[in-house]
């Protein structure tokens, strides 16, 4: 009882990252700038990378047939999660600095840009 | 117009190495059968009764490598280590202790690389040790491990290496030290047979038709396939700091290097 529901629990973050990964190809695609398309980008590698190895971890933890490997596949997926969901946002704050300094790309729209009235621009 | 020439160009090569590959069969004949030569590596990598043939490690590549093909891969990382002697040459009388100190990347992007650097080091020590039993080894892992001198120069500035203490003598003298340990793996069949009289052969793993000098494939009960575990942590050394050179090199400002070495800028 208890596995069938973590497998399918496990399914469904799967299928919804496979979801977000559509809606953030759509965002990358369709997006007029820098800013707005790293937003995109950023859905689709947490969204669409984190969420579906944390289900495949709990749907390998489920599979008994593959006897004491199960663990050992279900604790590799989890730690790749975990590194993926440190590395994404440091990531993509790198660019957006980087990007704000070297003023490469203007922010727009823009409600606040705070970064900015810091530096006196 | 031009595109249209390379599009046509492209689907024209693709036609044609696929009617030369399947039709005339060049690669040989295509069916679903496993070929001789693999059917040899499958059956002989892991196999307790052959112990003359075998490799005793269940990574078919592995064995291949470092067994099968030993000397092969023995004379690449000779050449990869001549390549870096030939970078040190080039950047010799260079002093990394006057390099310029920069303040890095962001406070987020610090803290982050932090908590990742030791994970980083323990995969490539795992990928390592592990190289005898899963897709991996030496190289693979010194590859990984060479990843945090480029996240340390990245994201702390070049000139955390001397805050750190690793100096580029250090890092030749770690790097030579794996080389030497891959010598003394390769060497001590015929250490072993000048001192008994067994007859051995360079890079001998496991007992021949003719030889009776073997390595250990267990040690408390854990598989090391014989030399293949000292092989593969040999070379994690001499490949990890091998990148690790190349990497501290080319972290260098070309200005501070024109500057030591005295050569004027003509431009």
């Amino acid at each position: 009882m208890i596995e069938e529901l973590v497998r399918y629990v496990g399914l469904v973050l799967v299928v919804a990252g496979c979801l977000v990964n559509l809606i953030g190809a759509i965002g990358l695609n369709r997006f007029k700038n820098f800013y707005l398309r790293l937003h995109a980008a950023t859905v689709s590698t947490i969204g669409g990378t984190f969420y579906p190895l944390v289900g495949l971890a709990l749907i390998s933890l489920t599979m008994s047939e593959l006897g004491e490997l199960r663990f050992f596949m279900g604790g590799s997926l989890v730690v790749a999660a975990f590194i993926l969901l440190m590395l994404a946002p440091a990531g993509s704050h790198a660019l957006a600095r980087a990007t704000h300094r070297a003023k490469i790309s203007k922010p727009e729209p823009v409600i606040a840009d705070h970064l900015a009235e810091d530096r006196g621009g | 117009m031009r595109k249209y020439f390379v599009l046509v160009s492209i689907v024209l090569a693709t036609v044609v190495i696929a009617y030369i590959t399947t039709y005339l069969r060049a690669l040989g004949p295509i069916g679903l059968d496993t070929r001789y030569l693999a059917k040899l590596f499958l059956m002989l990598t892991y196999n307790p009764v052959y112990r003359e043939l075998t490799a005793m490690s269940p990574e078919a590549v592995t064995s291949i490598v470092w067994d099968f093909r030993g000397v092969d891969t023995l004379y690449e990382t000779v050449v990869f280590y001549m390549a870096i002697i030939a970078a040190l040459t080039i950047y010799r009388g260079v002093s990394y202790s006057s390099i310029w100190g920069g303040y890095g990347l962001s406070l987020i992007v610090r803290v982050v690389t932090k908590l990742l650097i030791p994970i980083n080091i323990a995969i490539a020590v795992s990928i390592a040790a592990h190289g005898h039993l899963t897709p991996g080894g030496g190289f693979q892992a010194g590859a990984v491990l060479a990843v945090v001198s480029v996240l340390l120069a990245v994201t702390y500035s070049a000139s955390s290496f001397i805050k750190l203490g690793v100096s580029l003598s250090k890092a030749v003298a770690l790097r030579s030290a794996g080389l030497l340990a891959i010598a003394l793996v390769v060497f001590t069949p015929i250490v072993f047979s000048a001192l008994t009289g067994v007859q051995t052969y360079i890079m001998q793993n496991y007992v021949k038709i003719d030889s009776s000098f073997s390595f250990p494939t267990h040690v408390w009960n854990q598989l090391i396939s014989g030399t293949l575990i000292w092989l593969n942590l040999a070379e994690f050394l001499a490949v990890s700091f091998g990148f690790f050179i190349i990497f501290m090199l080319l972290s260098l400002r070309e200005e501070v290097v024109r500057e030591q070495i005295g050569e004027k800028d003509e431009h």
